[in-house]
């Protein structure tokens, strides 16, 4: 009975993601373009990885993203969770406000913005115009395309700030108070108490962004389209234009269980290294 | 009593069930899919609107989108087996299609009248067949063309391109325009899926692949490396958008081409696309060049004619008669064609293109005439590409047109590279 009233979750489960996913990997061993059957072709697709130009340049392109982005994006969190910490009337409407670039951010329609924004006579360069500066062509030009789109991610900093502003929150107002009659200054104490007490939240704020941006989509495909030179060609990128628009879904198959790898790789890194840097209380009592 | 008022209840949803079911019964569902601008998608809907309004039996639901995203769809939902009924259909792709069995042989429906084709040519006919079967009907006729601004041509003195003008007459043409006005002398060159470079190589009396589309066709790689030290050229006078502009354009629609904000004073396209650019460009006048010809002596023509779309019926379609009774709608209809405009090309009916022709408005005569410059001055349409050259359009040529334009790479090295790529490519498939 039990698996009756919980079937609707299952049947969902087992349709959309574990047939998918088992059938993406069996996929990943054939040649397939959907209108004629699969195809066992073995190992080809993994051994044509090794060679593929535009896969390389699609994985520089999401290793600089995710490495630039996520950082900035968490200190730009944790920076703004800091401003908001206090408690005044106005905080909780700030905290709204500068929720709302996550709510819409990621959808088409900024992104779409974002074309405009940062288009030859766009917005930026406009600004840049009016204070005498000559602007450049930010999404034509091959070292600054791909810094709008990080500037995009940076802008939607608003999930894990509140998470950072949650874990703030938790820690003890009395340690602050201890540390000011030390005379400890605001960066020593922000150093010695707010940042080891956070660190689970840290660990937990990278690790949802570093997945979160190895799978980075929909604005690299509107903003653009992977160019220039393949800079922006960012991983789930690629692999949609190839399983979508060449429809080689085998190959495509084969590099979304790479970049599975990838992130799996990442996750249990941040996992391993993490007692080394976070800090948790329980560890007092041992 | 309440026994009565419980049985009526039964009763009045038993039939609200049945008659609910009939009236779904009664409209028969039609699903046409097309691709195209938003001029192409405002008059298909008047036209569906039309075609209601004779057969109210028949609903039709359209599905369009622009080219870029409409094959993914359309390729998905073969796959799906949820085909629309009525299917525009490009000549790259259509014997891949009608080969693998997802479209219906139209022979039956011709032969009985459901389409009539009483007043089309043969020649019209021809290119919707494979082997020997009708698959599709050609919904205009196309060739591709330099569009030009006469007013800005006037207005720097360049002559207007002629018959039988080089790639050196236009480098020449646009350079002048540049250094004139400061504006473009041209755009739509560069990238274009090499539909520029394919005619190039026609007009040398050779093409992009092989006759087996095993390899790449053309022999000799200078003719690849002179077509991109032109575009270089140009490029580097401000002739033609830089790269970097035409990076940040994206793949746009007509709408938004430079002609039509006169920024530029020709552009590349094809033929039936002008009823479009000029309706963006507020109906100002713009006319229509033939492909410039190699500048070699006995230059081959560089033109050809095609069928600029099909119309053709899903092999799974539950209404393959009233699919057909839609396209004959469109073939055929005077009204519906009054609307259409010949915006997909120049309509094959010959009944049809006497009625238009009073009625043309500036845009449309000169497609007509260009259409009827071009029958003397073309040669027969080249095969459909073969399979892969999507890959090499996307994976290669692309990625390898940018690298030669930012200057990553020389179009010598280029040529060489190209060529290997793309024939290892040809010769997986």
């Amino acid at each position: 009975m039990g698996y009756l009233f919980i079937s609707p979750w299952l049947i969902g489960f087992f349709i959309f993601t574990l047939f998918p996913i088992i059938a993406s990997f069996v996929l990943a061993f054939t040649r397939y373009d959907i209108l004629s059957p699969p195809r066992w072709i073995g190992i080809d697709n993994w051994l044509r990885l090794l060679e593929d130009n535009r896969y390389h340049n699609s994985l520089r392109a999401t290793f600089y993203y995710v490495f630039t982005a996520v950082p900035l994006r968490l200190i730009f969190a944790l920076l703004v969770a800091m401003l908001l910490k206090p408690s005044t009337r106005l905080a909780s409407i700030y905290r709204g406000i500068y929720y709302l670039p996550s709510l819409i951010g990621g959808s088409v329609a900024i992104a779409v913005v974002w074309r405009q924004v940062f288009g030859l006579e766009g917005l930026i360069n406009f600004i840049l115009g009016t204070i005498g500066l000559k602007g450049t062509n930010w999404l034509g030009n091959p070292n600054t395309a791909i810094w709008t789109l990080i500037i995009l991610a940076v802008w939607q900093f608003g999930s894990p700030m509140l998470i950072f502003l949650a874990g703030l929150k938790q820690i003890p107002e009395s340690l602050y108070e201890a540390a000011s009659i030390d005379g400890a200054s605001g960066w020593s104490q922000f150093v010695k108490i707010t940042l080891p007490m956070l660190s689970p939240v840290i660990l937990f704020n990278l690790i949802m962004q570093i997945i979160n941006g190895f799978m980075v989509f929909t604005q690299a495909y509107i903003i653009t389209s992977g160019g220039p030179l393949d800079t922006t060609l960012f991983y789930s990128l690629y692999v949609y234009q190839k399983a979508f628009q060449s429809f080689e879904m085998g190959y495509a198959s084969a590099m979304a269980w790479v970049l599975l790898m990838i992130i799996a790789f990442f996750t249990v890194l941040a996992f391993k290294t993490s007692r080394f840097w976070v800090y948790y209380e329980s560890e007092e009592v041992r | 009593m309440k026994k009565f008022g419980s049985v009526l209840l039964v009763v009045l949803m038993c039939l609200s069930l049945v008659s609910s079911i009939t009236l779904a019964q009664e409209k028969i569902p039609l699903r046409v899919a097309w691709w195209g601008s938003q001029d192409r998608h405002n008059r298909t809907l008047k036209v569906i609107e039309m075609f209601e309004k004779k057969y109210p039996n028949i609903k039709i639901y359209p599905e369009y989108t622009a080219w870029n995203d409409y094959w993914t769809k359309l390729n998905t939902q073969a796959a799906g087996k949820n085909l629309p009924d009525v299917i525009q259909h490009d000549y790259a792709y259509l014997s891949e299609w009608a080969t693998r069995g997802l479209l219906l042989p139209l022979d039956d429906f011709i032969a009985k009248g459901v389409i009539n084709l009483s007043n089309v040519a043969e020649n019209q006919i021809s290119p919707g067949r494979v082997g020997g079967k009708v698959y599709a009907i050609n919904l205009g006729t196309n060739s591709q063309a330099i569009l030009y601004d006469p007013e800005i041509f006037k207005k720097t003195g360049v002559p207007f391109p002629k018959v039988g003008w080089t790639w050196n007459d236009f480098r020449e043409a646009a350079v002048k325009i540049k250094t004139k006005l400061g504006i473009y002398g041209a755009e739509a060159i560069t990238y274009a899926d090499a539909q520029a470079f394919k005619v190039w190589l026609m007009s040398h009396g050779t093409w992009l692949y092989a006759d087996d589309g095993k390899s790449v066709g053309y022999k000799d790689d200078k003719l690849f490396s002179d077509w991109f030290n032109m575009l270089l050229d140009l490029q580097a006078k401000g002739a033609i958008p830089n790269i970097e502009v035409e990076v940040a354009r994206g793949t746009l629609g007509v709408e938004d081409m430079f002609i039509v904000t006169q920024k530029s004073a020709m552009g590349h396209l094809w033929s039936n696309q002008i009823v479009a650019v000029s309706r963006a460009a507020k109906e100002r006048t713009l006319r229509m060049a033939l492909v410039p010809k190699a500048p070699i002596p006995n230059a081959k023509p560089a033109n050809y004619l095609k069928a600029s779309q099909f119309f053709s019926i899903s092999s799974q379609s539950k209404y393959p008669k009233e699919a057909a009774m839609f396209i004959d709608f469109f073939t055929n209809s005077i009204d519906a064609n009054k609307v259409l405009f010949a915006e997909r090309g120049v309509p094959i009916s010959s009944k049809i293109q006497k009625a238009l022709l009073p009625l043309l408005g500036p845009a449309q005569r000169e497609m007509f005439n260009f259409i009827s410059l071009v029958e003397k001055n073309s040669l027969p349409i080249p095969p459909p590409d073969p399979p892969g050259a999507s890959d090499v359009i996307k994976n290669v040529w692309n990625p390898m047109v940018e690298q030669i334009m930012y200057g990553k790479i020389t179009p010598d090295k280029a040529a060489i590279e190209f060529r290997e790529k793309v024939n290892k490519i040809l010769q997986q498939r």
